[in-house]
């Protein structure tokens, strides 16, 4: 109802859109949560089982910026904890909860099903099968470079929703049915050589770590990888919002307005997919984030593809990244493995809004 | 694979068919032998020694005579049995078991955390000998049959020395087992001698790594936390509480290790190649070690050479000498 009252309001005067109360408060709700988003990421690096000062955090920060003048007045070891720790483990932790909230939002848009997420159609078993082989061959997972268990992960999600796409094609079109029918059974297929593949190998414990997904060693040359993968995928997934909005009444309705629906589902796909496989095959499986943050989005400001799309982005961001201070700090020096305060968090959070929320959106 | 499953199923019915009315620790079975050959029991009875013992999960255990079939399914405990010179008795290990050497030559029962039925029922053992991950499934299925189950479950050093005395009363090798635990003694005073009259600032702060993504290490209620702490040594990780803790990147760097243990070659790679522990103590000078993880983490009568080997590499100018 709101998306079609929005879509009747800017056809008649689209230059004032913005001009409208209800438009006005999205854009403010955009500039809003990038302003708390940069806030979180300064509280998030300043937060760590070792203590440092909040001011001491942002000096160094500064200090990295050019065109500034602070003479250092802490400990290597300290800006070493900062700048090369925790800031590239903040980033990539809102990179990736961008990524799988984006990616969230974009699968449920083109399936036209509230259950789906990022993983629905392979990824998430592609990535861990491609994982596991690499935790299994010879060469080391360490040492410099990229790593071949990220890249094996990497290519196996990408490979997986390819295989999939393939599988899932009749003639010229790709159903949305028999796309995640062909992704659910082929997940079972890659979930189970996955499971045989982890008890049978002798790193068991590194696999068992990956699979429950974990920010702990990130470091600055993986944000450098991600950050462009994500930025690309997701501009290209925000130029798409207005026909996800047309897409939301009937494929072949949308298909009648004149938008080309199977081009569309496969750039979409394969955005959508690009960015979560570069999220997952660094960090492992998170789950919640990529489900529940474009619902809450949803609950919170409209079903509108071109707000519900940025803002998921940015809450996913904000989320994961707070998700990842707690899992960090509650049991610290330890951790706690991020999917399981993804849940704790996600689960109640998103059950409140729907309660509250219930009768106003849907 | 059905062809082989039927035959496997074929085995097993055949083996239960067979071992059913002659065998003798089958609890069912035994009174429909004792009304016909009544006798013979008796006369077994007399000269049968009962020992009756609490394993390390509180079970309360009755073992008849000195057994002289006997399963391992930890690779601790299969070196135990070698090291008690009960090579012979052994009739079946896990694929883990590797050490010594002629163990991988026994009869298979299957890997560590998945065993065989089948074949521990082929195999008959009078005596099995479990561990603490068997505790679910593993010791009630094998007790359900009619097996005699020992679990050896040490926590501390002396624990371990306590199992070997234990295995060695089970199986009537109580003067081998007492051997080998006062060798065992012998070496671990021998170096705890000198470390327990080290000073705190003599102590090293040291950081044992079981895994490198995320770092995991020991806890304070662990066998290798006291080797660390016996060696001369500060387990670092203590803090970060028990069992075996992931530890934060950054709280490794603030506390600074001198001293860094891997037991696996990925890790040591790790360790070595991670810049960011570039600037630590340990990588700084050098004092990255490698450490063969059998050692370690089986409780064996190798933990006392686990001791000595560490003991080198935390307090090198006090050990790295003597030999």
């Amino acid at each position: 109802m709101l998306s079609q009252q929005t879509e009747a309001s800017v056809m008649e005067e689209p230059p004032k859109a913005w001009l409208y109360p209800k438009w006005r408060k999205r854009i403010a709700a955009v500039i809003a949560l990038l302003f708390v988003l940069l806030l979180v990421i300064l509280f998030a690096t300043s937060t760590g089982s070792v203590e440092i000062p909040f001011g001491t955090t942002v000096s160094i920060l500064l200090s990295k910026l050019p065109f500034t003048d602070i003479t250092p007045n802490w400990e290597d070891g300290i800006e070493m904890i900062v700048w090369s720790v925790r800031l590239p483990r903040v980033l990539l932790a809102g990179l990736v909860g961008a990524a799988l909230a984006l990616a969230g939002a974009t699968y449920q848009g083109l399936f036209r099903n509230p259950l789906a997420d990022p993983y629905l159609i392979g990824v998430a078993q592609g990535a861990a099968l491609g994982a596991v082989i690499g935790f299994m061959l010879p060469v080391s997972a360490a040492g410099a470079g990229i790593g071949i268990v990220p890249l094996l992960a990497f290519v196996g999600a990408l490979l997986s929703v390819t295989i999939v796409y393939m599988l899932a094609r009749v003639g010229k079109m790709v159903p949305v049915s028999t796309l995640i029918l062909a992704g659910v059974a082929l997940g079972a297929l890659m979930g189970a050589i996955v499971s045989y593949l982890a008890i049978r190998s002798d790193m068991l414990r590194g696999i068992m770590f990956w699979l429950s997904g974990s920010f702990s060693m990130i470091e600055w040359s993986e944000v450098q990888i991600v950050f462009p993968i994500v930025v690309i995928g997701s501009v290209v997934i925000m130029l798409f919002s207005r026909p996800l909005n047309i897409m939301q009444l009937d494929e072949e309705q949308a298909q009648q307005l004149g938008i080309s629906v199977e081009k569309m589902k496969l750039i979409l796909l394969a955005a959508a997919t690009m960015i979560t496989a570069a999220a997952v095959s660094f960090v492992g499986i998170i789950g919640f984030v990529g489900i529940i943050t474009p619902h809450a989005v949803r609950l919170i400001w409209g079903p509108d593809y071109r707000f519900l799309l940025p803002l998921s982005l940015i809450s996913g961001a904000i989320f994961l990244i707070l998700a990842d201070v707690l899992a960090r700090t509650l049991i610290a020096p330890s951790e706690i493995p991020i999917g399981i305060i993804t849940a704790l968090c996600g689960a109640p959070f998103f059950l409140y809004l729907l309660r509250s929320r219930i009768k106003a959106s849907y | 694979m059905k062809k082989k499953s039927i035959s496997w199923l074929l085995l097993i019915i055949a083996t239960l068919v067979m071992t059913i009315p002659f065998s003798g620790c089958n609890g069912q079975a035994q009174t429909v032998t004792l009304e016909n050959k009544i006798t013979e029991t008796i006369t077994v009875t007399k000269t049968v020694e009962v020992v009756k013992i609490t394993d390390d999960l509180g079970r309360q255990v009755s073992i008849e005579g000195s057994p002289s079939k006997i399963v391992s399914l930890a690779p601790s405990n299969t070196e135990i049995l070698f090291a008690l010179g009960l090579e012979d008795r052994v009739c079946g290990v896990t694929d883990s078991c590797d050490y010594p050497q002629a163990a991988t030559e026994k009869d298979k029962v299957g890997a560590f955390a998945e065993i065989d039925l089948e074949k521990i029922i082929a195999l008959n053992p009078d005596l099995i000998l479990a561990e603490d991950m068997h505790k679910y499934e593993v010791i009630p299925a094998l007790e359900n049959l009619g097996f005699t189950v020992v679990a050896m479950v040490p926590h501390t050093l002396q624990d371990v020395m306590d199992s070997i005395e234990l295995i060695g009363s089970l199986t009537g090798t109580q003067d081998e087992a007492a051997q080998v635990v006062s060798e065992m003694q012998q070496r671990i005073k021998a170096v705890t001698d000198i470390t327990d009259g080290l000073t705190e600032a003599e102590k090293v702060k040291t950081l044992y790594v079981l895994w490198h993504e995320p770092i995991m290490s020991v806890g304070a209620d662990t066998r290798i936390h006291e080797l660390i702490e016996k060696a001369g040594g500060i387990n670092i990780a203590a803090v970060a509480g028990e069992g075996y803790p992931t530890l934060a990147l950054e709280e490794i760097i603030n506390i600074n290790p001198e001293v860094i243990i891997v037991d696996s070659d990925t890790s040591l790679q790790f360790v070595l190649n991670e810049s960011r522990l570039e600037g630590v103590d340990a990588v700084v000078n050098g004092r990255v070690y490698s450490i063969n993880p059998d050692l370690t983490n089986r409780p064996t009568p190798r933990i006392a050479e686990a001791l000595e080997v560490m003991a080198e590499m935390i307090q090198p100018a006090i050990f790295a000498a003597t030999e």
